[in-house]
């Protein structure tokens, strides 16, 4: 689960504008560079971030997810490119699957791409209240609040459902009820008797929801905000260090 | 029939619930299981049908040690009501929703039509088998789920509140109900704050608190601890409390509830009577 972890690190103090300018520039240089070591070198620049922040351990089995999406990439460009020097065949026999070292180069950029640009985004969730986050696309990015509550209240849910999907499980279970089953298409069907409860408290929740937020008044007026984040001169220094690695990365480049 | 043995539970978190915990119940038992909010009542419930396994100890029923048989397997011994019974309504009809756990353990169907309509029966919802659970009142699905567990016919029955959403009244029914089931041999474990409820119904009371066995013992001794009951933020029902105060007069020694009280008066004003006509 990528969820906020609380701590108390240079990461976690810095304004979230800050670090959602940090995911743009990490996004920018990974398209600045061609080179798949220049984007290793970036992708282990997020993973010193991550360390900085004190979250190393629990970014890491985010990471490992993503590196499964990534050779899957691989495997879809790979022999898609033809051009360039054949490497060698993935089906030798009959020639088939052939792979050459452009696209043996241009698959990996690739893959390593989509890992830098994406693993910022865990980072900034588990260094980042989620609340700070919608604040500042609100305030400074003048995103309409009822978009960004409704972003928040749809991640607050995800624990709330898990938990009462273990509800509904033991209470079928009670009954008799067995999930495991080898046959998929029993499989389809085993899933019902959890999914029409969960799906009936969820709307119902929802509901509540909505309702005693409407009595408290939401969506009446104005806004005022409890909570200012202020930008700290670590936010400029660090700001201005972004804005230095990109001109230096398109000079280089 | 059902043997804890010094059960300790922690959940994932490391947070101890259950701390070495140890009772047994005998087949025909009516037990309620007592005890403020996190106590750990509805854990202990949990481990009776092997929805939660032990940390340490032994939990065994019917001579299965719940820790390695399946809960699919154990629910052919013991009937599990859940607080919510929004958790299990799944099915189109309430006659679906019945059955379901007589389909899950494999019952013939000459069987499940008249299982089901006897438990319909039997909790009163006869008339709404053909209805949508859903469109149900909370009452009314409550004893849908009652229904889908007494329709399995198992030997024990453990009960999460089993008045909850039900108003005085239904709340009676549903435990004359309970009582019946009890008489004809069930064993019966339930959880509830309504202490009126126990002292009427319950012949074996169990209060945990943090985690750990009270007191364990007759509902009429137990009621009669105060101190410990307010341990456990309970309070004896209120017939008790007034009963009480007429101890030192050496009167209403034995009441702990409403037709005790009747009875009491009524000997007594009896005895008035006889002194005067004499």
């Amino acid at each position: 689960m990528v969820e906020y972890i609380k701590k108390d690190s240079f990461i976690h103090r810095l304004n979230p504008m800050t670090k959602i300018a940090w995911t743009l520039a990490v996004l920018a240089m990974c398209f600045i560079f061609d080179s798949p070591f220049a984007i290793l070198l970036i992708l282990l620049s997020n993973m010193a971030a991550a360390a900085v922040g004190g979250i190393f351990k629990n970014i890491l089995p985010v990471i490992k997810g993503l590196f499964v999406f990534s050779l899957l990439l691989i495997l879809f460009q790979i022999f898609l490119v033809t051009d360039g020097r054949t490497l060698f065949y993935a089906i030798p026999y009959f020639n088939m699957g052939r792979v050459t070292d452009v696209g043996l180069q241009l698959s990996i950029t690739m893959s390593l791409r989509m890992l830098a640009t994406v693993s910022t985004i865990p980072i900034l969730m588990m260094t980042t209240p989620m609340t700070d986050i919608a604040a500042v696309l609100v305030e400074k990015f003048k995103i309409p609040f009822k978009y960004a509550f409704m972003f928040i209240t749809a991640l607050r849910f995800i624990p709330t459902f898990i938990g009462e999907m273990e509800q509904i499980l033991q209470a079928q279970m009670s009954r008799g009820y067995s999930s495991d089953t080898k046959n998929p298409f029993k499989k389809l069907i085993i899933i019902i008797p959890l999914a029409i409860p969960l799906l009936v408290s969820s709307v119902k929740k929802a509901e509540k929801t909505a309702i005693s937020m409407e009595v408290r008044g939401f969506g009446s007026g104005p806004r005022s905000h409890y909570r200012r984040i202020g930008m700290s001169n670590a936010d400029y220094a660090v700001l201005a260090f972004f804005l230095v690695c990109i001109a230096v990365s398109l000079m280089v480049s | 029939m059902i043997c804890v043995d010094n059960l300790c539970y922690q959940y994932k978190n490391g947070i101890r619930v259950l701390k070495d915990i140890s009772f047994s119940i005998d087949k025909g038992e009516f037990v309620a299981l007592i005890g403020r909010n996190g106590s750990g009542k509805t854990t202990l419930l949990k481990h009776l049908n092997g929805l939660l396994k032990p940390t340490q100890g032994r939990v065994t029923v019917n001579g299965l040690d719940t820790s390695n048989t399946k809960t699919s397997l154990l629910a052919k011994h013991v009937g599990f009501l859940f607080q919510n019974p929004d958790h299990q309504i799944f099915c189109s009809t309430v006659y679906d929703e019945i059955a379901f756990g007589l389909k899950n353990t494999g019952v013939n169907s000459n069987d499940i039509d008249r299982l089901v309509t006897r438990s319909a029966r039997r909790v009163g919802i006869e008339q709404c088998l053909e209805l949508n659970p859903f469109s149900l009142s909370k009452g009314q699905r409550q004893r849908v789920a009652l229904a889908s567990v007494l329709a399995m016919e198992t030997e024990i029955l453990v009960l999460d509140e089993p008045t909850t959403g039900q108003d005085y009244k239904e709340g009676i029914e549903i435990m004359e109900i309970i009582k019946d089931l009890n008489c004809s041999g069930k064993t019966v474990i339930m959880v509830t704050h309504d202490m009126e409820l126990v002292a009427r119904y319950a012949r074996r009371v169990i209060i945990l608190q943090d985690g750990t066995v009270l007191e364990d013992g007759q509902t009429k001794s137990v009621l009669g601890k105060t101190e410990k009951l307010a341990l456990a933020n309970l309070q004896p029902p209120q017939i008790y409390m007034l009963a009480r105060k007429f101890h030192k007069n050496g009167m209403f020694k034995n009441v702990y509830t409403v037709e005790e009280m009747y009875e009491e008066i009524i000997s007594y004003l009896e005895g008035e009577v006889n002194v005067c006509n004499g």
